[in-house]
């Protein structure tokens, strides 16, 4: 693992794939485009770095609110001031011309993208493409939505070893979904509880793992008094 | 000071319906000196897609101060930001006494003109809007009746008019109905707060008799259309 | 003002129901002001405060001009706020929405039409020459409060600008320099300080108005509150407990009780910040002149 700019030179092995922040150019050289972390297996390499705007790419999980209806599709926000996406109505478990799902304007989603091709608009699914059933996906009910880093929400989703989650479920139970757009939604059996553990998620991100126990405590006792 | 009490009114006079064949809905409203006439046109069809909004009624409002209305003949900008600002606030509250979302994908467009100012530029828009609203038929959950109040040597004053308003400090509030909750409420110079409650309180009994004014005239001219339905 | 932020229906309705329970998102208390940091910039009448993330820039800057012929006695004071995408990409440019109007002309109106800047004190010879006195509001980063913010941070930067000397003789007027002559300060009148406070309505609109329900309402809210809020009522005040000016456009109705709590409450709040503001503007004079005695001592040694 080590720091990596633009200009740097990258070694790679013959066949890996190339994830985000690195480019193949012409002569087959490959070079970094974002400044970041370089990340590299035997299988890929990229560099990770925490992007201000989300990008959609293809087999994301994001959260979206619905802002409107046209046909037979929903447009969905991944993010503020970004172009819609679009979510077709057939996109379902179940789904038929009969079977409309039921989502109202300002409803959340958690949704997989599906198809992420920059010259057409983007197209995201609530179901789960290999088995055709849910897989989690769907309408989000009650909670509360609030927005982390990318980088942040990316740790959480895909480190297990990332101590927060584990610790959280010590002082209550929760349902979360965390999208890769920088959007966690919580959902607790208390007002309080779901406020306490969104503010000690939101905190966390300003500080080294370790000191995550500190914060969760602290979260919860201020709102005890 | 024209020879009123602290707490007596203007003269008010309101009519309702005075274009019947120009608008949906139509009123003349005269408090003092200050004469405003008002046109409501709609719910319809909205000019431009963009200004449609899927479940509630848009509102446009355009506040006219004729350039002879007041005595020195000043030509007024339209988009003078005094009246911009004015617009704002009326829109506001009738957004929110208007039942909106009774007609989604419309608009209603109100345009005021002021014939003669003298005082109480907001409290006669207002009150004018509120009976022209009413002569259209749009559902509205309770009138809105506005009016002036100042505060002079520790008493409060009553509805003033230009000259009064140019030397005290006044506000002016819209209230709903015959309730004690104000939709609207400007106030520009400096009043002591303690003495904001009377100011206010007189205000408030104002707003009510101008409601039930208002009130009267609506009636009337209801059992004058009534009447002429029984005689056909 | 809210285009491209788009608040699902979740966040509402657990904001809404979160005050009902009387607790914010942000931890405040419902009529919590936020903690308004003031910081001085090196030169007379630069001011930046930042309340949460809101973030607000005043700078103060003086000419010698002509008076307006019908007003001979008076100098100028004009307030130009600046509210540009730098602070949230929801502001466009160039292009003025209705809430901007109503901002900028809530703090013009609270500052200017209020008196707090003694404009007869700005003439210098009658009906020709007079200061004319420009405060540049610049907002950085927006999280609500712009106009409790803005309103702060023209006050203080009144507060602590000075402007150069100057001596008449018949129809001259010569303009000392900062090292000629120390320069003088505005002469203010008072103090206003706005606060907003933000009202929602956790029930219908219908109830609203028969008087059923009652609304609550926030002191300062954030950006999240401002988008959600059903109403919106600055109150101005300051110390001598003179409210200058008082501004609901619209909104939700509420009780005339009400405008009397928040009024009450607006003033502890204004009287608090006036004091702070009085005190860092008397430490930074203080420091101010630490320094020229310094300069002074020093040539003296040579």
């Amino acid at each position: 693992m080590s720091i990596i700019i633009p200009g740097d030179s990258v070694q790679v092995a013959n066949s890996v794939a190339l994830g985000p922040g690195v480019v193949c150019t012409r002569n087959r050289s490959v070079i970094p485009v974002t400044a970041g972390i370089l990340e590299e297996n035997s299988k890929s390499i990229h560099v990770e770095s925490n992007g201000r705007r989300y990008v959609p790419s293809t087999n994301d999980y994001v959260i979206g609110t619905v802002t409107g209806s046209f046909g037979d599709a929903f447009r969905v926000s991944l993010s503020d001031f970004t172009f819609p996406v679009s979510l077709s109505a057939m996109a379902f478990p179940n789904a038929s011309k009969k079977n409309r799902p039921n989502l109202k304007v300002g409803s959340l989603v958690y949704a997989r993208v599906s198809s992420a091709i920059p010259e057409i608009d983007v197209e995201i699914e609530c179901l789960d493409p290999t088995t055709g059933k849910d897989g989690g996906f769907g309408l989000l009910e009650g909670g509360y939505v609030f927005d982390v880093s990318l980088a942040y929400a990316r740790t959480l989703l895909f480190n297990p070893n990332y101590p927060l989650l584990n610790q959280l479920v010590k002082k209550c139970q929760f349902e979360i979904a965390i999208g890769l757009n920088g959007k966690i939604w919580i959902k607790t059996d208390d007002l309080k509880h779901t406020l306490a553990a969104a503010n000690a998620i939101k905190q966390c991100q300003l500080v080294p793992s370790s000191e995550c126990s500190n914060v969760i405590n602290s979260a919860f006792k201020s709102l005890s008094q | 000071m024209d020879g009123r009490r602290w707490n007596e009114l203007r003269r008010f006079q309101c009519r309702i319906n005075t274009h019947p064949n120009s608008a949906d809905g139509s009123s003349f409203v005269e408090q003092g000196n200050s004469k405003v006439v008002c046109i409501v046109e709609g719910p319809m069809e909205p000019p431009s897609r963009s200004q449609l909004s899927a479940t509630e009624a848009t509102l446009n409002i355009s506040l006219n101060v004729t350039p002879f209305s007041s005595i020195d003949r000043k030509r007024r900008n339209k988009n003078e930001r005094r009246i911009q600002e004015i617009i704002t606030s009326l829109k506001r509250t009738f957004e929110q006494s208007i039942i909106t979302d009774k007609y989604p994908r419309t608009t209603i467009s109100i345009t005021c003109h002021v014939l003669t100012l003298d005082g109480g530029l907001i409290s006669a828009v207002t009150n004018s809007i509120t009976l022209a609203l009413i002569d259209a038929g749009i559902a509205m959950y309770d009138y809105i009746s506005s009016v002036s109040a100042g505060f002079y040597d520790n008493t409060p004053l009553l509805d003033l008019n230009q000259l009064e308003e140019n030397d005290l400090s006044y506000l002016t509030i819209g209230i709903v109905g015959k309730s004690e909750k104000l939709a609207l409420l400007i106030l520009e110079n400096k009043i002591p707060l303690d003495k904001l409650e009377g100011v206010l309180a007189i205000a408030v009994a104002g707003g009510h008799r101008i409601r039930d004014m208002m009130d009267k005239e609506v009636r009337r001219h209801g059992e004058l259309r009534l009447s002429k339905l029984a005689n056909k | 003002m809210a285009k491209g932020i788009e608040t699902s229906a979740n966040e509402k309705a657990f904001i809404i129901d979160a005050l009902t329970q009387g607790v914010r998102t942000d931890g405040r208390k419902l009529d919590e002001y936020r903690d308004v940091k003031i910081s001085l910039g090196s030169q007379y009448g630069s001011v930046d405060v930042t309340m949460g993330e809101t973030r607000v820039l005043c700078r103060i800057s003086s000419e010698i001009v002509a008076p307006y012929e019908d007003r001979p006695f008076e100098g100028l004071f004009t307030v130009s706020t600046e509210i540009s995408p730098m602070a949230s990409p929801m502001f466009e440019q160039g292009r003025q929405s209705d809430d901007e109007l109503l901002i900028t002309r809530t703090v013009e109106k609270a500052v200017r039409r209020s008196n707090a800047l003694d404009l007869e004190s700005l003439c210098i010879i009658a009906g020709a020459k007079c200061w004319s006195i420009r405060a540049d509001v610049h907002l950085l980063n927006y999280d609500g409060g712009f106009i409790d913010a803005s309103c702060i941070a023209v006050m203080t930067a009144l507060q602590h600008y000075k402007k150069q000397d100057i001596t008449v003789s018949g129809e001259q007027v010569l303009v000392h320099d900062f090292s000629e002559r120390s320069p003088v300060g505005l002469s203010i009148l008072h103090v206003p300080i706005c606060v907003t406070f933000a009202f929602f309505n956790p029930h219908g609109v219908e109830q609203n108005i028969k008087g059923d329900a009652k609304e609550i309402y926030v002191v300062d809210p954030n950006m999240q509150e401002e988008l959600l809020k059903h109403g919106i009522l600055t109150v101005t005040i300051n110390k001598n407990r003179e409210v200058c000016q008082v501004s609901k456009a619209g909104g939700l109705p509420m009780d005339a009780l009400t405008l009397m709590e928040c009024s009450h409450k607006a003033f502890t709040i204004a009287e608090k910040l006036t004091n702070d503001i009085k005190k860092l503007i008397e430490e930074d004079d203080l420091q101010r002149k630490g320094s020229q005695w310094k300069m002074l001592s020093a040539s003296n040694d040579r």
